[in-house]
């Protein structure tokens, strides 16, 4: 994971954390079997300030809850944190029915015992890893009182009728939720207040050129700038709320550029990868405006990629 | 469907202005449309650089200035050319796009140009015409048209240069009126404006013509005769009389509650910002034509009502579907959000009581999980604001207002339409659907008119709780507002001798008052939002995060059902 030190020391994030974070990884050893649950990402998250308050989050051992509205990085933020501290992870993705069951572990039947299989978040605590509990604030806030007592200083679960089992020192949990202007839901105060929250900021100008550079080097710079400003037009308009967050695709705009390298018009990769991701007709008519105040239409990938 | 094609490309058009702008918090003075009526990408990404670059306020003011000159079209169109070199020039290098919509631009100009009837071509403005030409020719590096000299030192006068601040644009743009048309601009339209006074002048003029460059007015006033209610001043501010209370009657039919009860709501709910108003419950019932001149306003209603019934008939299919897709969207919504009813399983929640079974019976089903069914333990108050603004969609919103009803119905969850506006003093709620009807047609009497006191209406549906359907449930109410509130009866603040006027700030911070009472006593509120993108922020003050932002039918189905999920989420 040299990588992705080299390029948090290139945006110059605070080497004392990044010391900080090497101490962990040697103090808390992944077994070969979980080694394959350490992701290895394919994007890297921009924004050292973000970056510094979740590392030091973190290595406090605090658990982590990064708020904010579609395509802030959250996902690409916590998978990144859970490579760079070189822990396996556990992904829990949450939906209005989730409930306890399906994040400690349920009852079952072995012939005529009945056994408790483990769920993510157990295994979690058991193996010391990362829980990533995506779109928390999906679930019911009853469902999510069964982590009060992993997330608070107790740091343990306890599973009435089975075992109670502390949680290894390297377990943490990052959540996400998603808030906007359609807003979701807010979670209640005893589970916010057991977690670091870091809300996330809109990618900057500056950084989401370099995102886009870093993943395609041959890009040209100009071309690069414009996608980066459609991006930002494209935001702006769904905070204002004349679309919904539907085209507000930060991967469609990664995919709409691999399609141009492939040799697909500008044009077209743009409407495959950003307009069709909304299924309103008016809306589509009201994202190419914008697309074509920025993007000529016929751009090959010559032009695209200066070649 | 003409209107409707309108007010759509009216949005768009606007669309690509705020884009270009950089900035949505303000309502073009401008906007652009082909004959066809569909917007000029091109010209309106200018109106929007304009915004970004200059002071469009002053420049408004400055086209306002000789909009009683006889030839202030075509100023307005010699203008925009010059504006267009200028803030194109100034865009360019930030945006290289620009130089191939210019270009487009131009080859649709010479393709407009050759599709026009030889009657349109009759209206058109010949010296308009040529610098067009000149303009566009020179672009696609035509050859220039035939031109006179002073046609020649017009089309460079046009060309305003890209360094101009506002001050120099507005100094160019006179001189070239007093040069070539002798028509000196006041000075004022020069120089600095005073406070708010642009503001006025744009929205007191509103005109509209088939092409090109459009003036709006305050972005409501898209359909002709559109009426703005304007304060008359503080200071003139006379209680309701007996009168006032004889007129509402008569115009809207007597009151559901007995007298007894309408004069403690009124002591009780008519207080604070709402002090010196009046409420008044109806169902329409027994109005009274006789009565001076409320016979006009009850014609204008039952025409409405043949209005909106003939749009709901016109467009049944559309309807039916959209019942269709609300309902089951609403279902999803109450079996993902209400209480599951436990069903026997065999994984899940250990039953002990059932335990035995497993051994005694070899039963395995001895574990509970959430079964399908559902309780639907909730009151629907759909709240329409009924007031002047909502003119323009009458039939719209009385559409809407059905499919939602129909849909609630279609699900056995109990159902009450309302609407309330406010005239003389009184804040009339006027009950168009009970949740005991079967009937929804009642929806189709929803008629616009008056102004609109929001917290007073909010507070008032708190207190219509007696209705057998509520009892034991969870109630819950949705207005459909444009989050604009305002009032002609001022509000009079305790100790002071002063009053403030009943709108902006003041009303929003009223009926954000009013919302937070109604949640203090468990009740869900929730809007669904019509209005101009200028009431945002007054909108999320008054309701949080519990709203949700239709621009159109069509999304009225995903738009509720968001919104429902939004407050089911939150019990």
């Amino acid at each position: 994971m040299e990588g992705l030190f080299d390029f948090l020391r290139e945006e110059g994030v605070e080497p004392r954390l990044l010391e900080g974070v090497k101490a962990f990884r040697e103090a808390h050893p992944v077994a070969d079997e979980y080694k394959n649950r350490i992701p290895v990402p394919e994007y890297f998250y921009y924004g050292n300030e973000t970056w510094e308050l979740a590392l030091a989050a973190l290595l406090a051992g605090k658990n982590l809850l990064l708020a904010g509205p579609k395509a802030t990085g959250k996902n690409v933020l916590a998978e990144n944190l859970a490579a760079l501290f070189g822990c396996p992870t556990w992904d829990v993705s949450f939906h209005v029915n989730a409930d306890a069951a399906s994040l400690i572990g349920t009852d079952t039947y072995n012939g005529n015992e009945v056994v408790f299989r483990p769920g993510p978040v157990w295994m979690c605590a058991k193996v010391g890893g990362f829980g990533i509990l995506d779109e928390i604030n999906m679930a019911k806030n009853e469902a999510l009182a069964v982590l009060h007592a992993a997330l608070d200083f107790r740091r343990s679960i306890d599973v009435p009728g089975y075992d109670r089992i502390e949680l290894q020192d390297g377990t943490r949990f990052i959540a996400t939720m998603n808030y906007g202007y359609a807003g979701t839901r807010e979670l209640n105060e005893a589970l916010t207040s057991r977690f670091a929250v870091l809300n996330m900021p809109l990618i900057k100008d500056e950084d989401l050129v370099k995102l886009i550079a870093r993943r395609y080097p041959d890009i040209d710079m100009k071309i690069c700038g414009q996608l980066a400003k459609l991006y930002k037009e494209l935001e702006k308009k769904a905070e204002s709320a004349e679309i919904s967050d539907s085209a507000l695709d930060l991967r469609g705009l990664l995919d709409a550029i691999a399609l141009m390298d492939q040799g697909i018009l500008s044009g077209a990769a743009l409407e495959m990868c950003i307009v069709n991701k909304t299924f309103d007709d008016y809306e589509r008519k009201l994202i190419r405006d914008v697309i074509a105040a920025r993007i000529p239409d016929d751009l090959t990938r010559d032009a695209v990629f200066g070649k | 469907m003409i209107k409707k094609q309108f007010t759509s490309n009216a949005r768009r058009a606007r669309n690509i202005i705020w884009n270009a702008a950089g900035d949505y918090d303000f309502e073009p003075p401008f906007m652009a449309f082909f004959p066809n009526g569909a917007p000029d990408h091109y010209y309106n990404m200018i109106i929007g650089l304009v915004r970004k670059w200059l002071d469009i306020d002053r420049i408004g003011r400055f086209f306002d200035s000789y909009t009683s000159d006889r030839r202030s079209d075509e100023f307005d169109e010699f203008l925009w050319l010059g504006l267009e070199n200028c803030v194109y020039e100034k865009e360019l290098v930030e945006r290289p796009v620009m130089e191939r919509l210019r270009r487009q631009r131009a080859e649709q100009f010479y393709i407009e140009q050759a599709n026009m009837s030889r009657q349109q071509m009759e209206y058109q403005s010949m010296p308009v015409y040529t610098q067009q030409q000149a303009r566009w020719a020179a672009v696609l590096g035509k050859h220039l048209p035939v031109m006179s000299p002073r046609e020649k030192r017009m089309h460079e006068a046009l060309c305003f240069a890209g360094d101009l601040d506002t001050d120099g644009l507005l100094q160019a743009m006179s001189e070239f009126l007093m040069t070539f048309f002798k028509y000196e601009v006041p000075r004022g339209a020069v120089s600095h404006p005073k406070r708010g006074g642009l503001l006025k002048s744009l929205r007191g003029g509103h005109r509209r013509k088939d092409h090109f460059l459009v003036r709006t007015g305050t972005g409501e006033g898209d359909h002709p005769k559109a009426v703005t209610l304007t304060h008359d001043g503080l200071g003139k501010f006379v209680p309701p009389t007996q009168e006032d209370e004889d007129y509402i009657r008569a115009v809207f039919g007597k009151s559901t509650l007995p007298e007894s009860e309408t004069e403690i709501l009124n002591i009780d709910i008519c207080t604070g910002a709402d002090a010196n108003c009046r409420v008044w419950v109806t169902k329409g019932e027994e109005p009274d034509a006789a009565y001076r001149d409320a016979a006009d306003i009850i014609a204008r209603r039952r025409h409405q009502r043949e209005l909106n019934e003939k749009f709901c008939a016109d467009n049944r299919a559309a309807v039916r579907s959209a019942v269709k897709s609300l309902s089951s969207g609403m279902e999803t919504v109450f079996e993902s959000y209400l209480k599951h009813l436990p069903e026997p399983s065999r994984a899940g929640r250990l039953a002990p009581e059932k335990v035995y079974r497993m051994p005694v019976l070899n039963d395995s089903k001895v574990f509970t999980k959430d079964g399908e069914e559902t309780e639907r333990e909730v009151f629907i108050d759909i709240l329409l604001d009924a007031s002047q603004s909502r003119m323009n969609s009458q039939e719209v919103i009385s559409a809407e207002a059905l499919i939602a009803a129909k849909s609630f119905a279609a699900l056995n969850v109990p159902v009450r339409v309302s609407a309330f506006r406010s005239l003389r003093g009184h804040t009339v709620l006027e009950i168009l659907k009970d949740a005991g009807d079967d009937d929804c047609r009642g929806i189709c009497g929803y008629y616009a008119g008056g102004w609109n006191r929001d917290s007073l209406a909010i507070r008032l549906i708190e207190h219509l709780d007696d209705d057998p359907h509520m009892a034991g449930k969870q109630r819950i109410v949705l207005i459909m507002t444009d989050a604009n509130p305002n009032d002609s009866v001022p509000v009079a603040e305790a100790g002071h001798l002063l009053t403030k006027e009943y709108d902006g700030a003041v009303a929003v911070s009223a009926t954000e008052d009013a919302v937070r009472m109604l949640r203090s006593k468990g009740i869900m509120v929730g809007a669904v939002f019509h209005g101009n993108s200028s009431h945002m922020g007054d909108l999320h003050q008054i309701y949080g995060h519990s709203c949700v932002r239709i621009r159109k039918p069509s999304q009225l189905s995903q738009g509720l059902c968001d919104l429902m999920l939004m407050l089911m989420s939150r019990r």
